[in-house]
């Protein structure tokens, strides 16, 4: 009974994060702008082509600066400028940005207001936020993430390019996105069902914590232990998994999440190697537990692809062929951010340069 | 309840717990044929009978299931002989385990070590070392063992609040992703028990419990106003710090290694004076007993409720708070 409510339950909630929907033109005001149907199944009129844009949801954040309007960006949230490794290494501009929230769910609405933004975008697992600002502020409020899809990040790349007048960058990265994943899942595809090794992934700081659906490991020619499974939190794609089920899903590679500085994880490669209740895996026998990057507050277009490239590595060598993954993606991290070296930046605050090396 | 009827339920009741505990072995996600199951002990003695056994089914029954049993079984009883102590210490029938500040100091602590002192300081030692550091706190700040009860409970009550405040600070500057693990650790959870975190608790919580099994006879005494328990001969102030110590060593221990679980202290010695009376030579035993046996049972449940693990903490709250009420309907007794 309590399995079938929370079935259904899942189910309203996976049913109203829905994927954001085509913008249609509209005139509001005498200014020009868009009815945007956000994640959330919200119909919202967003101001066409903002100049200052208040980002609450780092992957927008991240996608804002990578269409080239980061000085758009009046502030973002505390999450994104006090937590994210990455983002000051591709938009340096990041320090001058105020935050103007400290955790999830406050909102220094004074500020918002001091900051006068066209537009706010929030993510759709901060409902109450996305409630509060439309209420109080009266500001248009767009709820988006991609929810773990790569076709839905896709998706939100065109959608923020509209939105910002940025239609042809969008329209480049959204072309390159697809075709880089593509070409994974080319170099892939001739590997057996049979041959696809079975995947664990341990994310957000808890040996048990997996997502339900990861896609950089299925693009990889890997099958994900979890999926499947029904999200344990509500609007998320995370479940707790048990000890015993993890021995039962006998996966033969374990995948940690590693993007935190050494010291502050939690969870390690080594400890999982050392912990004796799972040394009857394959993964653990065969040594096969290896740091990825994971979520870090939804992702990182560019990240995200690096990960899929590393994952078909470690995967199915035979099929990639070798090649030089920093020097790969440096150049994704230039085709998305025109930094250089940005890759081997990030690499030397999460010390990720010999993960796959074992 | 009395008679021969009586001591037949007390037999069951000691029983009980280690009952469950071996039907528990058989119960989680990975299906272990019954007949394995025995095999496999038996080739854990004797390593080379049963050569046939799948290598895993040792890793769930000695390393899984196994540690979270016995984890269940000294973590019921300490909680609930803690909460009937402390209960007829202070006498007053709303005390849990809790009250002396132990929950919010173990979870400030688990707080620190997740967010800020990361894997070099373990989150079961932080929070160990904060829940005493919360009790003494009250002994200090109250004026020793030997002050009036009242003085005890309100600081009890302010040191909390304070651990409470801190905790609320660490999550408000916490990344979202230490902040996930912090809130599962406080929801409470015997999933992730290893030997290597019991090898310390389990003898504390076994010292604890232990103790105040063998000072039943002295909680009614202490039971009594404290000028009547003087009267009596008995060393209130010596007395009451021994009681005080007992119950937050083995309390510490258990949130160390589990988080908080709550309700097991106030719910399961109401359960035994509803059936035996407010006699503290029986109250506190049977406690130990039934505790252990309901802790074992919603462990059980969380394991197979749902295909991912629930936290134990919330099943105790959701089941003991209705059945709580219920039973409060039916009784009308005076338990202290």
């Amino acid at each position: 009974m309590a399995l079938t409510l929370r079935t259904a339950v899942a189910g309203i909630v996976m049913t109203l994060v829905t994927a954001a929907g085509p913008a249609a033109a509209l005139q509001a005001g005498g200014q020009e702008a868009l009815a945007v149907r956000d994640s959330l199944g919200r119909n919202v009129v967003l101001p066409r082509h903002p100049e200052k844009v208040l980002s609450l949801q780092p992957e927008i954040t991240r996608i804002v600066a990578a269409l080239g309007a980061g000085d758009r960006l009046v502030g973002a949230d505390y999450f994104i400028l006090k937590h994210d490794h990455l983002f000051p290494i591709v938009f340096p501009g990041a320090r001058d940005l105020p935050a103007v929230s400290n955790t999830p769910e406050d909102m220094n609405f004074e500020m918002v207001l001091r900051l006068d933004p066209d537009v706010i975008f929030v993510s759709p697992t901060e409902l109450q936020m996305v409630d509060a600002l439309q209420g109080k502020l009266k500001r248009p409020v767009a709820a988006l993430a991609s929810m773990g899809s790569f076709e839905k990040l896709v998706e939100e790349i065109l959608l923020v390019g509209e939105i910002l007048g940025r239609e042809a960058r969008a329209a480049e990265l959204a072309a390159d996105f697809r075709a880089r994943v593509a070409s994974v899942r080319r170099a892939v595809a001739s590997v057996p069902a049979g041959e696809r090794p079975r995947v664990y992934l341990s994310f957000w700081g808890m040996l048990t914590r997996t997502p339900v659906a990861y896609e950089p490991v299925d693009a990889a020619g890997g099958v994900n232990c979890a999926l499947g499974m029904l999200p344990a939190n509500l609007g998320t794609i995370a479940t707790v998994a048990q000890a015993e089920q993890i021995l039962e899903w006998r996966p033969d590679i374990v995948l940690v999440q590693g993007n935190y500085p050494p010291r502050e994880r939690t969870v390690t490669t080594e400890g999982i190697l050392r912990d004796k209740r799972f040394g009857s895996l394959p993964a653990v026998r065969n040594g096969r537990v290896y740091y990825t990057f994971g979520f870090w507050y939804w992702w990182d277009p560019a990240l995200v692809l690096v990960e899929t490239l590393y994952l078909a590595r470690l995967f199915h060598p035979e099929a990639t062929g070798p090649f030089d993954l920093e020097r790969e993606a440096n150049a994704i991290f230039k085709k998305y951010y025109g930094i250089e070296g940005a890759y081997s930046s990030l690499c030397r605050v999460l010390e990720c340069g010999g993960w796959d090396e074992r | 309840m009395k008679g021969k009827k009586g001591r037949l339920l007390i037999i069951l009741f000691f029983l009980l717990p280690f009952l469950l505990t071996l039907a528990s072995l058989s119960i989680g996600r990975y299906h272990i044929p019954p007949a394995d199951l025995g095999k496999t002990l038996v080739r854990t003695v004797l390593p080379t009978s049963f050569p046939g056994v799948p290598p895993e089914y040792r890793d769930i029954l000695l390393r899984i299931r196994l540690p979270r049993l016995l984890l269940a079984l000294l973590a019921g009883a300490a909680l609930s002989v803690s909460g009937a102590s402390l209960q007829a210490l202070f006498r007053n029938p709303l005390v849990n385990e809790y009250i002396l500040g132990i929950s919010f100091g173990a979870a400030f602590g688990a707080a620190l070590s997740l967010v800020f002192l990361g894997k070099g300081f373990p989150p079961q030692i932080a929070a160990f070392l904060f829940a005493l550091g919360a009790v003494l706190a009250v002994l200090l700040v109250s004026g020793r063992a030997g002050s009036h009860t009242v003085s005890l409970l309100l600081t009890g009550v302010i040191v909390s609040a304070f651990f409470q405040a801190l905790l609320s600070l660490i999550e408000f500057f916490a990344n979202p992703y230490a902040l996930q693990s912090l809130f599962f650790w406080l929801m409470g959870s015997l999933s992730l028990a290893t030997w290597a975190d019991l090898v310390i608790s389990l003898p504390v919580m076994a010292l604890g419990t232990a103790g105040l099994v063998l000072m039943r006879w002295r909680l009614n005494v202490l039971s009594l106003s404290e000028e009547e328990a003087a009267a009596l001969g008995v060393n209130v102030r010596r007395e009451k710090l021994l009681v005080i110590v007992l119950t937050s060593l083995s309390t510490a221990a258990v949130t160390a290694v589990a988080g908080v679980i709550g309700w097991i202290g106030l719910i399961v010695p109401h359960l035994v004076r509803m059936m035996f009376g407010a006699d503290n030579r029986k109250v506190v035993p049977l406690s130990a007993a039934l505790g252990a046996s309901v802790l074992i049972v919603a462990d059980d449940i969380t394991r197979v409720a749902a295909s991912f693990e629930i936290p134990i903490g919330i099943l105790t709250s959701l089941i003991g708070i209705p059945f709580f009420i219920f039973l409060l309907g039916r009784s009308r007794k005076v338990w202290l």
